[in-house]
């Protein structure tokens, strides 16, 4: 059983949304419904200014805060460290919402139910590879893989860029930044 | 799904109805019955894939549409398309569900007698602007004819066609409010209107007022990440910190209008301490002398003054790329700063291509790459022989000699409409009345206009000013004619059709224009369909329709570039011009020197910029929910303005701010950014929507024309997009 996560490299990420997007269409999304959102920081002051942006999903938590506060059971811990969201079972109580530190979890406009990032590696057909997030990505500043193989090209990468995930412990989380 | 989409179900339930208005107006399809049919038939759960070209900028990457059940799902790039080098942008993404819109338009309109959009029969439309063309040509002359588009394969193809038909020579594209300047004044120095500057593999690249990372080709930034993780030294030079700073070395403030200064001034620099590649220079340029006398007085001093930018940082800069060269060049750009912006635009782009000469860096590694690209050959069959020569010239061809032959002034033709000297426009794909120039005068020019045809996919501003408004299929529904393209190795890229069309009484450009041809009388010169023309095209380079839209893009690695090649210069000369007679005649110095780029900045008054996000293009993908929405997520219709500007207004980030000038007031949330220039605002280009039939976009934002009078670039026929100033305050201040 594998152990998914993802690494994602700000210093190549420029803000472009093409993730987003094409996240949308691979999960056949609606319009109002995001499984990525963005944070911009501007460092320094003008003129010595850089810009930085930040993907946040899903992080698919070891000990997830939604996974804890679900009354129904539906969101819960699925094969290969995956969280997953069961939508029949979901009742919209929006608690997880609630829970979620990241603030990436949405509610489906049409059906009330809520959803997020499903690392659609897992169930990729038809052409993709891997996340669809990761190969729409135009810069490569995201690698998907099995964070309990040593080999992986994510654990190298981890070890390489000493990524971490984005708020330190605040839970056990399986997305890893390079900042 | 839209709503309207036909399924057989509905449409038998449909049917009767269907028929009764055929009955009236003529009009139903069998393409309907045949989709109905097939998506009934379709096996549930089955996956098609079409290769074809993305249609949400002029770039037309090349990708793989997956259809399940008749409907469109993932887009994945085609790894062997050198635009999307596998990979599409957000807009690409976004602008496919285009074809769902719940605001497609989906029947043949006229404008009555109380302004009012009616649906009429194709043949309806067809006769009667048939009848309107023929009296224009009768009373004025067919030069009284005109047309503007938005260049699309098929379109450039048909519709420049269809008017030559006609006989008039007045065919434009949204050049003079996209790049017109740059390809003009670029030609005037070297005889071709652009390069490729081969920044991954370059010791420096500069850029001026282009962001790769805003203005979105997947490959181009791509190549910008590897520049970077080869250690190339990138300069950006923009009065905005744009997402392309990222992998820039150095991000380069400058007072907008005022990069002709800036390149002038690193010109004196290489020349003062002879550090230009002089035998390239005297080998292959003519008045090189009479220029390098004319920018004695370019000092770096003299040019902080105008540009804000630091003598020593311009010293340095030249420096630098005096150190890089051959393997080093200022990118050729594309709108950005001096594509359609100021007075000295055409100026800028000519000077640009002179200091990348000084450089000597044509077709070096690393340098500017002369390319070419791959064209159809002639084709023998009589069907496609051209119209009639015209001996007429292009309208605004003598006022504005410089302008590129094939975009010509657009902006002209709109002046135009005002006189009274055409009287019968054309659009395709093109809203010039929201995004060429000022609205409000561009709309009585178009009241004045004794005929307005627009052919869309949506009510866009254009569109709306219309007497007649042509349906198009979306560019999912419809294949067109190849596209030949070039660049470090060309291709051919084909658009193929990947969904079945989903309002039965919209048709695809080419048809439009052949019927419309038909009944114009010049039929004769549209005796073949798009794919036999495409099959013909096709064929002259060694391939087949077949071939071509089993893989979506073919390469032509035997044509690629060679780098060391000696460069040809196809100018006047058939040498780099520092000194272009071309100029002189139309008024300008025979050599770049110094224009200001518009009228003094009053005090307390802004500059305003405008400029890409990587979710939109022009005005054409606001109405598209998935990118509306981001963009209202994240506040990127806010205009920018500097901390210091706006404390000194008393102004905090996402206040409500008016911006005003004499030509217009709105009101917006503001962003407050070290990312801005102080003295700038940047207003993004794709916002402020005003017809209610874009149920998403309309009254979203500000419209950076309205602030922007109606004015033309001397010389090169340009809008002078940026040629404006704005007054800020916080509302209620």
């Amino acid at each position: 059983m594998a152990n998914y996560g993802m690494l994602i490299d700000t210093k190549k990420c420029i803000g472009c949304y093409a993730c987003r997007t094409a996240c949308q269409r691979q999960n056949d999304l609606l319009p109002d419904e995001a499984f990525i959102r963005f944070e911009e920081r501007e460092i320094g002051t003008y003129p010595n200014v850089r810009v930085q942006h930040v993907p946040l999903q899903c992080m698919h938590c070891e000990n997830a805060p939604c996974v804890d506060v679900c009354p129904t059971g539906a969101a819960r811990y699925g094969t290969d460290g995956i969280v997953e969201v069961d939508q029949g079972r979901c009742i919209g109580c929006l608690y997880c919402v609630a829970a979620c530190p990241y603030q990436v979890r949405v509610r489906n406009s049409e059906t009330g139910a809520v959803d997020k990032c499903r690392f659609c590696t897992v169930n990729a057909l038809n052409g993709t590879k891997t996340c669809t997030c990761v190969e729409a990505c135009l810069t490569g500043c995201r690698i998907f893989g099995d964070l309990d193989d040593p080999d992986s090209e994510i654990s190298k990468a981890i070890a390489e860029t000493g990524a971490a995930p984005i708020a330190g412990d605040l839970t056990k989380a399986k997305i890893y930044y390079v900042r | 799904m839209s709503e309207n989409a036909i399924t057989r179900r509905s449409f038998l339930a449909g049917s009767a109805g269907v028929a009764a208005v055929a009955a009236t107006v003529g009009f139903t399809s069998f393409g309907a019955w045949q989709s109905a049919q097939a998506e009934e038939e379709a096996t549930p759960g089955r996956t098609d894939t079409v290769h074809t070209l993305c249609n949400a900028c002029s770039s037309k990457c090349g990708y793989t549409a997956y259809v399940v059940d008749g409907k469109l799902t993932k887009l994945i790039g085609d790894p062997n398309n050198p635009n999307s080098e596998g990979h599409l942008c957000a807009r690409g993404y976004g602008y496919s569900q285009i074809a769902y819109s719940k605001d497609r338009l989906t029947d043949p309109l006229k404008k009555n007698a109380q302004g009012q959009f009616e649906a009429i029969s194709w043949d309806q439309a067809y006769a009667e602007i048939a009848e309107k063309v023929q009296e224009i040509i009768a009373s004025d002359g067919p030069e009284a004819l005109a047309l503007v588009q938005d260049p699309r394969p098929s379109g450039s193809y048909y519709c420049n066609r269809f008017i030559a038909a006609l006989g008039s020579p007045n065919t434009y594209t949204h050049g003079a409010a996209c790049n017109l300047s740059k390809v003009s004044g670029i030609t005037q120095a070297i005889g071709a209107g652009d390069w490729v500057s081969d920044v991954e593999n370059s010791a420096m690249t500069m850029f001026i007022g282009r962001s790769y990372c805003d203005g979105i080709r997947p490959s181009q930034v791509a190549a910008l990440k590897r520049a970077h993780e080869n250690g190339a030294y990138i300069v950006m030079i923009d009065p905005r910190c744009s997402n392309s700073t990222v992998f820039a070395d150095e991000w380069v403030p400058i007072v907008p209008g005022t990069d002709l200064a800036f390149v002038l001034a690193m010109s004196n620099v290489l020349i003062k301490n002879h550090l230009y590649d002089a035998e390239f220079v005297a080998a292959n340029s003519v008045g090189f002398d009479e220029w390098a006398a004319a920018t004695e007085n370019c000092t770096p001093q003299w040019a902080e003054k105008i540009t804000g930018i630091p003598a020593d940082t311009i010293e340095r800069l030249a420096a630098a790329f005096a150190e890089a060269a051959p393997a080093a060049s200022i990118e050729p750009s594309w709108r950005g700063a001096y594509g359609c912006a100021y007075a000295n635009s055409g100026e800028t782009a000519r000077t640009v291509a002179l200091f990348n000469t000084l450089l000597g860096s044509w077709n070096q590694p690393g340098g500017a790459l002369l390319t070419s690209g791959i064209s159809a050959g002639k084709l023998e069959d009589p069907r496609f022989a051209a119209p009639p020569k015209i001996e007429a010239k292009k309208l605004g061809s003598a006022e504005y000699p410089l302008a590129s032959g094939s975009m010509g002034s657009a902006v002209y033709a709109g002046e135009m409409a005002k006189t009274g000297a055409i009287k019968g426009m054309f659009f395709y794909y093109s809203n010039m009345a929201a995004g060429y120039s000022n609205p409000e005068y561009l709309a009585n020019a178009f009241a004045n206009l004794d005929l307005m045809v627009v052919c869309d996919v949506q009510m866009s501003e254009t569109a709306a000013l219309a007497d007649y408004v042509l349906p198009e299929t979306s560019y999912l529904e419809r294949s067109e004619l190849p596209e030949f393209g070039g660049g470090k190795v060309p291709y051919v890229a084909l658009r193929s059709q990947v969904l079945d069309v989903i309002h039965p009484n919209t048709k695809s450009c080419d048809q439009i224009f052949t019927e419309l041809a038909e009944a114009c009388g010049v039929g004769q010169y549209f005796e073949f369909t798009q794919e036999e023309l495409a099959e013909a095209q096709l064929n002259t380079v060694g391939l087949t329709l077949d071939g071509l839209m089993k893989v979506g893009t073919v390469q032509f690695p035997e044509k690629a570039f060679v780098y060391g090649k000696q460069p040809t210069f196809n100018t006047p000369t058939k040498k780099v011009q520092f000194v272009s007679e071309a100029c002189a005649k139309a008024g300008l110095s025979p050599y770049p020197v110094w224009i200001e780029p518009q009228d003094p900045v009053p005090d307390g008054e802004f500059r305003l910029v405008g400029g890409k996000q990587a979710i939109m293009t022009h005005t054409q993908t606001a109405n598209i929910p998935e990118l509306m929405n981001i963009a209202e997520e994240y506040g990127l219709m806010r205009p920018w303005i500097n901390p210091v500007d706006a404390e000194a207004l008393g102004i905090k980030d996402n206040d409500e701010i008016v911006v005003e000038n004499d030509l217009h007031s709105g009101t917006s949330k503001v962003r407050v950014t070290e990312r801005i220039a102080p003295g700038v605002v940047y207003l993004p280009s794709h916002y402020g929507c005003t017809v209610p039939e874009q149920h998403t976009a309309y009254n979203k934002g500000l419209r950076i024309m309205d602030f922007v009078p109606f004015h033309i670039e001397p010389a090169y026929g340009s809008t002078m997009s940026q040629n404006t100033t704005v007054k800020i305050k916080k509302v209620g201040a």
